[in-house]
C-alpha cells in the first residue's frame, strides 16, 4: 500500500473577539500518494485552513491527523520533509535566477548537485532558455512554472496546490494544469490543490466541495473521464 | 479639501503611530533634535558669558609673567608701551596649622590690585563674596574655602607661614586674574607684597606676574618687545592666546566633528527606512487615487502626517534638551562659576528650524515618488529605481549640508570624510569578496552555512547596505572609543608608575642636602634623586614657539612654561634610547640634548634639528642628537629634555632637584617640620597627584561617553531601521523555506548565521577603518600620538559585534512570526 496521510473527526474553529468561528467539524479524509485531489468551495469555508491541516503544518482544534509512511505510522509533523507547496502568487524570490530559486530547497538540504538537478527540472518545465532570467522577467504562467519545478526539485511525496492558476490566463492555466498534473503522476506526488476554477478541479481524481462545514465527496476516480486527462511531453 | 487632508493625515497618523516604521523615525528625529538645541543652547550660553565676562575673567588685557623681576629699564619701557600695569608675585608653598599642612599657591598683591574685574572676598565660608578694593594688611592673609577646610582653619585663626605668623582674616572667593594663570585647580592665598619681601624666598622660586592695561595695539608692540628683550617670558592676552582659546578651539573641533558624524549616523538610518515610507505612502496614495481621489490627495497626507509627527515630537524634546542645557551649565559652573542657566529662544527656533529643513530633505524622496504615482502601481510593482537613487542623493546633501555648516576645521571635516569613505569602500569590498568566495568554497559543503552564505550572495545589494549602516556604526563607535581611551592614556603618561609615596618635584641644593640628612636620620628610603635646572624653550631651528605652530598641541602648550632639563652621562635606568645617540662619556660636544620621543613626534621634531633655550639670563642652543622613551621598573622620574653634564660648565643656572621619598604611616606628620623649614619645598603625596589626575580624566570621560551614548542610541536605531526595511522579505523568505518543509527552528539559524556573517564584516571593516583614521586624525587634529592597542581594539569589538548580532537577531525575532498560511491565497 503506498503511503497516506489520514485526517479523523478533524474539527477547526477559531476565537474572535466575541465568537467562536468553526470552519468544519468532524471531517475524514485520506490522501493517498500518487493521487490527485481538488478541494472546492466557497470563500472563507476554510478550505486553506484545511491544506494546513492536511500538510501537517497547523494543529486541528480536535480530531487525529496521522501519516503512514512505508506502513509505519508518524504523526503529521513528520511529514514536513515529504511536502511541497504552489502558489497562486508564485511566491519566487524576486532577486533569485529561476535556476537558483529551483535549486533553493536542495541547496537548503545541503544537495551538492542542486544546480544540476535545477537545470534538468526546468528543462522539464520547459525553460531551459530562461534559466538565468528572474522572476520579473518572466510572465505570469512562467513564473508558476518555476514555481512547479521548485516544489517537485526536492521529490516530495505530497504537493499542495492553492489557487495554482488563480492570476493566469486561460492558456496559462491549462498549460500549468498540464504541466502540473503530469509532473505530480510521473513523480507519484501526491497532489492536492485548492480551487475555483471547475475546469481544474475537474481533472483531479478525487473532488471534494467543502461548504457549511462539511466535506463532501464530489467526483471520484471511477466517474473520472480519462479522455479529458491531456498527455504532455514526459515530466 | 486640505483641511479634509488634513482631518485624514491626523487618523492616519495616529492609526500608524505604534508601527515599527513611525516609532524609529520618532527616535532618530528626537535623538538629532535633542543633540542639536543642547548644542546650540550650550555653545551660546558660554560664548555670551564669555563675551560679557572676559573682562572679569581674565582680570587684564594682557598678562606677562617671568621668574625673574623686571629691571627698572624694563619696567620703564613695558609701561610706555601700556596704558596701566599692576605687579602680583606667586610661589608654591606649603601652609600648616597644628601638625596638618596644604599646598597652595601663594599670591602677593600691592594697593592697585586688581587691575580689571573684581575681587571678590567674604567673611564667612556661606557668605557671598563682595567687591574688595585693597590688597591684604600686612600679617593678614585670605585663603580660599578649600584650605580653610582642608587646615580647619576659622576667620581669625593663626597660621605659620616660614617663621612667621599670619592672621586668616577673609576667605578669598574670586580672584579676576586667575584663568590668566591657565587652568589650575590649585588651592589659593593671599598676602601683601611687604609681607612676600619679609618672608624672604629665595628670588628663583618666586614667579612675577605684570597685569596690564593695554589695547590691541599696544599688545601686539608688547609681544614684539618681550620677543626681543624677554624671550624666556610667557605672555597672554584676550585675544586669542588665553587658556581659553585652546580650550575652546578643541571643544568646538569635537563638536563640530560629533555633529556630523551623529548626522552621518541618522541619514544612513533615515535611508533604510525611507524604503519603507515610500513604499506605504505609495501604495496609499495609489488606493485613494482607484477610489478618485487625485494624486495631490496621497502627496499631502504624506507630508501632513509627517509634519504632524515632527510637531508632537517638539514639545518633549523642547523639554528634555532644556533640561540637558540645565545640567551642562550646571557642571560648566565648576569652571565658570557666575555663569547662569537661560533659555535662548530665538536660537532655539534657528536650531529647530535648521533641523527640520534637513529632515524634510531626508523625506523628499518619498513626496518625490508620489508625484508620479498611479492606480497602475496596484497592478504591477514599479518600483523603485528613480526614488531609490532619490534617497540617496538626499542623505549625500544633508551630509554635505552639515558638514559645511557645522565645521570649523576644514582640515579635520576632509580628513573624517575621507576616512568614513574609505571605510565604506573597504567594507564593499569586504563585504563582496567574502560573500562571493564564501559561497563559491562552500558550494561542494553541506549545511545552513553554505546555504547562507549562497542566499547572502545572491542578494548582495540588499546586504551589503545593511552591513554598510551597522559597520559604519561599529566604526563610528569604535574610533569615539579609542578616542576616550587614549585621551586618557595620554593623561595618564604623565602620570608614571609611582616610586615612593611622596615626590618631591623642586628642592634647591641646600633643601636637598638637608632632606638627604633627615631622610637618612629618620630612616626614610630616598627612591630617587635626579638634578635638573629650568630652561625655557624659545627657538626650534631659529623659528619662535608662536611661528612654529597654531594647531593645538600639548608640548607647544607645555614648552610656552620653563620645563625642566636634566643632565646625566648615561642614559637614566628608566629611559630607553629609540633614535639618534647618546652622548659618549666626558664628550667635549655639550650643545646636545635627548628628547623624549613622544614630544618629537608631537612637534614634528627630527634628529639634528636645534633647540634654543633660555636658561638663566642667557640663550643656550642645542642640537638634538637622540630621543628617548621612558621604560618602567627602574624609577618614576623622567624628563622630557635631557643633556650632557658637560654643558653645566658653559650654563649659569640655579640647581634643583626631583626625588621620590617613601614614608611610613608612623612619619607622615615628619613631613610638617621639613615644611616649616622650607615652606617652598615643593612636595605632593602620591593621593594628591592621583586625585588631580582622576579628576581632570573625568571631566574628558562625561563629554565623550556622553557623546558615545547618543552614537549607540542612533547605532541601534540603524540597526533597527535596516531590520525593519527588510522585514517584509525576510518575513517572506521564511514562509517559503517553511514552505520546502523546514521549521521555524531552521530559520532561526539561518538568522544566526547571518547575523554572525554579518556582524564578523562589520567587525573587519570597522577595525580596519578605525586603525586608518586613527592614523590620518590623531597627530594632525587632536595631537595625540597613535600607538593602536589591537587587543583593546579586538576585545572593545568583539564586545560591540556581540550586542549587535544579539540587537540584531532578538529585533529579527518578528520576521520568525510568519508562516505558510500567509503565502496562501485567501489570507
Amino acid at each position: 500500500m503506498s503511503n497516506y496521510i489520514e485526517l479523523k473527526k478533524i474539527s477547526q474553529s477559531f476565537n474572535t473577539n466575541d465568537a467562536t468561528i468553526t470552519l468544519f467539524n468532524d471531517l475524514n479524509l485520506v490522501i493517498s500518494q500518487g493521487e490527485s485531489y481538488a478541494i472546492t468551495g466557497p470563500s472563507g469555508a476554510g478550505k486553506s485552513s484545511l491544506l494546513m491541516l492536511i500538510s501537517g503544518l497547523e494543529e486541528p482544534t480536535s480530531g487525529q491527523g496521522i501519516y503512514v509512511d512505508a506502513e509505519q505510522k508518524k504523526t503529521l509533523k513528520e511529514l514536513r520533509n515529504d511536502i511541497g507547496f504552489i502558489f497562486q502568487q508564485f511566491h519566487l524570490l524576486p532577486e533569485l535566477t529561476a535556476l537558483n530559486n529551483v535549486a533553493l530547497p536542495l541547496k537548503l538540504r545541503g544537495d551538492k548537485n542542486a544546480m544540476a538537478k535545477a537545470k534538468v527540472w526546468l528543462d522539464k518545465v520547459g525553460l531551459a532558455h530562461r534559466v538565468d532570467h528572474k522572476p520579473s522577467e518572466l510572465s505570469g504562467g512562467e513564473q508558476q512554472r518555476v514555481a512547479i519545478a521548485r516544489a517537485l526539485v526536492f521529490e516530495p511525496k505530497f504537493i499542495f496546490a492553492d489557487e495554482p492558476t488563480g492570476n493566469l490566463d486561460q492558456k496559462s492555466a491549462t498549460e500549468i494544469a498540464n504541466i502540473l498534473f503530469t509532473c505530480c503522476q510521473e513523480n507519484n506526488a501526491a497532489l492536492v490543490l485548492v480551487t475555483h476554477s471547475e475546469t481544474l478541479a475537474a481533472r483531479a481524481q478525487h473532488k471534494y466541495l467543502l461548504a457549511d462545514r462539511q466535506l463532501n465527496q464530489t467526483v471520484s476516480p471511477s466517474d473520472l473521464d480519462t479522455n479529458n486527462i491531456v498527455q504532455v511531453a514526459s515530466c | 479639501m486640505l483641511s479634509n487632508n488634513l482631518k485624514l493625515a491626523w487618523h492616519f497618523y495616529k492609526q500608524e503611530y505604534q508601527s515599527s516604521h513611525q516609532r524609529l523615525l520618532r527616535w532618530i528625529q528626537g535623538i538629532l533634535l535633542l543633540f542639536i538645541i543642547t548644542l546650540s543652547q550650550s555653545s551660546i550660553s558660554i560664548q555670551e558669558y564669555l563675551d560679557h565676562n572676559l573682562q572679569s575673567l581674565l582680570g587684564a588685557d594682557a598678562v606677562l609673567s617671568q621668574k625673574a623681576e623686571l629691571t627698572p629699564s624694563q619696567h620703564t619701557e613695558v609701561i610706555e608701551i601700556t596704558d596701566d600695569m599692576v605687579i602680583t608675585q606667586h610661589i608654591k608653598t606649603t601652609i600648616t596649622h597644628n601638625g596638618q599642612w596644604q599646598q597652595a599657591k601663594l599670591k602677593a598683591v600691592g594697593e592697585h590690585y586688581p587691575l580689571q574685574g573684581e575681587l571678590l572676598t567674604s567673611t564667612a565660608l556661606k557668605e557671598k563674596g563682595t567687591p574688595t578694593f585693597a590688597a591684604p594688611k600686612n600679617g593678614h592673609i585670605w585663603l580660599d574655602a578649600r584650605i580653610l577646610a582642608s587646615l580647619s582653619l576659622n576667620i581669625g585663626d593663626h597660621l605659620q607661614l616660614a617663621n612667621q605668623q599670619f592672621l586668616v582674616s577673609r576667605i578669598l572667593q574670586h580672584e579676576p586674574d586667575r584663568l590668566m594663570e591657565g587652568h589650575t585647580v590649585d588651592m589659593r592665598a593671599m598676602i601683601n607684597l611687604h609681607d612676600m619681601k619679609a618672608l624672604n624666598f629665595s628670588p628663583d622660586l618666586i614667579h612675577y606676574r605684570y597685569l596690564l592695561a593695554a589695547t590691541p595695539a599696544q599688545v601686539n608692540n608688547l609681544i614684539e618687545w618681550q620677543e626681543n628683550n624677554l624671550p624666556a617670558a610667557e605672555i597672554r592676552h584676550k585675544n586669542g592666546n588665553h587658556p581659553l582659546a585652546l580650550f575652546w578651539q578643541r571643544t568646538e573641533n569635537f563638536m563640530g566633528l560629533a555633529s556630523i558624524i551623529l548626522f552621518f549616523m541618522a541619514a544612513i538610518a533615515v535611508n533604510q527606512l525611507t524604503q519603507v515610507h515610500m513604499k506605504k505612502d505609495q501604495y496609499f496614495s495609489a488606493i485613494c487615487m482607484s477610489l478618485g481621489a487625485s494624486n495631490s490627495t496621497g502627496i499631502q497626507v504624506s507630508f501632513f502626517k509627517w509634519f504632524i509627527g515632527l510637531l508632537l515630537l517638539l514639545p518633549v524634546v523642547l523639554l528634555l534638551s532644556a533640561c540637558s542645557h540645565w545640567l551642562i551649565v550646571n557642571w560648566l559652573q565648576e569652571t565658570f562659576a557666575d555663569m547662569q542657566w537661560q533659555w535662548h529662544a530665538k536660537s532655539a527656533l534657528v536650531s529647530i528650524s535648521a533641523v527640520v529643513t534637513i529632515f524634510a530633505v531626508f523625506h523628499a524622496p518619498v513626496w518625490l515618488s508620489l508625484r508620479n504615482n498611479s492606480v497602475a502601481n496596484l497592478f504591477a510593482d514599479k518600483s523603485k529605481g528613480l526614488s531609490h537613487w532619490l534617497s540617496k542623493a538626499s542623505s549625500i546633501i544633508v551630509f554635505s549640508a552639515v558638514t559645511i555648516t557645522y565645521s570649523d576645521n576644514a582640515l579635520l571635516t576632509m580628513m573624517m570624510v575621507a576616512a568614513t569613505l574609505f571605510t565604506i569602500i573597504l567594507m564593499i569590498l569586504i563585504s563582496w569578496s567574502t560573500l562571493t568566495l564564501g559561497e563559491k568554497f562552500t558550494q561542494n559543503f553541506s549545511g545552513l552555512v553554505p546555504f547562507s552564505l549562497f542566499m547572502m550572495k545572491q542578494r548582495l545589494v540588499s546586504k551589503s547596505t545593511q552591513i554598510l549602516g551597522i559597520g559604519l556604526c561599529a566604526f563610528l563607535l569604535l574610533f569615539t572609543l579609542m578616542l576616550l581611551k587614549d585621551l586618557g592614556a595620554t593623561m595618564s603618561s604623565y602620570q608614571r608608575q609611582h616610586d615612593g609615596n611622596v615626590m618631591i618635584s623642586q628642592a634647591t641644593k641646600p633643601q636637598m642636602q638637608f632632606i638627604e640628612t633627615w631622610a637618612n636620620e629618620q630612616k626614610i628610603a630616598v627612591r630617587q634623586a635626579k638634578p635638573y635646572m629650568y630652561a625655557k624653550l624659545i627657538e626650534i631651528n631659529q623659528q619662535s614657539l608662536s611661528k612654529f605652530s597654531d594647531k593645538p598641541s600639548d608640548s607647544l602648550a607645555t614648552f610656552s612654561r620653563a620645563i625642566r632639563l636634566h643632565w646625566s652621562e648615561q642614559v637614566p635606568q628608566n629611559n630607553k634610547v629609540i633614535d639618534g645617540q647618546w652622548w659618549q662619556p666626558n664628550s667635549e660636544n655639550w650643545q646636545q640634548v635627548s628628547i623624549e620621543e613622544e614630544v618629537m613626534t608631537d612637534l614634528g621634531l627630527a634628529i639634528g634639528d636645534w633647540l634654543t633655550f633660555f636658561i638663566g639670563q642667557e640663550e643656550t642652543k642645542f642640537q638634538i642628537t637622540a630621543s628617548h622613551v621612558f621604560t618602567p621598573g627602574a624609577g618614576s622620574i623622567t624628563f622630557w629634555v635631557q643633556m650632557p653634564p658637560a654643558a653645566l660648565a658653559h650654563i649659569q643656572a640655579p640647581h634643583y632637584n626631583m626625588a621620590s621619598i617613601e614614608l611610613n604611616s608612623q612619619q607622615w606628620p615628619l613631613l610638617a617640620n621639613l615644611w616649616q623649614k622650607f615652606p617652598s619645598l615643593r612636595m605632593i603625596s602620591l593621593k594628591e597627584m592621583t586625585d588631580l589626575f582622576d579628576r581632570m580624566l573625568a571631566m574628558i570621560t562625561k563629554v565623550i561617553s556622553g557623546f558615545s551614548l547618543m552614537i549607540i542610541l542612533l547605532a541601534g536605531v540603524v540597526i533597527l531601521a535596516s531590520i525593519n526595511a527588510l522585514e517584509s522579505k525576510e518575513k517572506k523568505k521564511n514562509s517559503i523555506i517553511m514552505s520546502f518543509g523546514f521549521t521555524r527552528s531552521t530559520c532561526l539559524k539561518l538568522n544566526i548565521i547571518e547575523w554572525l556573517v554579518t556582524a564578523s564584516i562589520t567587525a573587519t571593516g570597522a577595525i580596519l577603518g578605525t586603525y586608518f583614521t586613527g592614523l590620518l586624525i590623531y597627530q594632525s587634529q587632536f595631537s595625540l600620538n597613535y600607538q593602536p592597542d589591537f587587543v583593546w581594539l579586538i576585545a572593545t569589538l568583539a564586545t560591540i559585534l556581540c550586542l549587535v548580532t544579539g540587537l540584531g537577531i532578538y529585533a529579527s525575532r518578528s520576521n520568525l512570526k510568519s508562516s505558510v498560511k500567509q503565502l496562501m491565497a485567501e489570507t
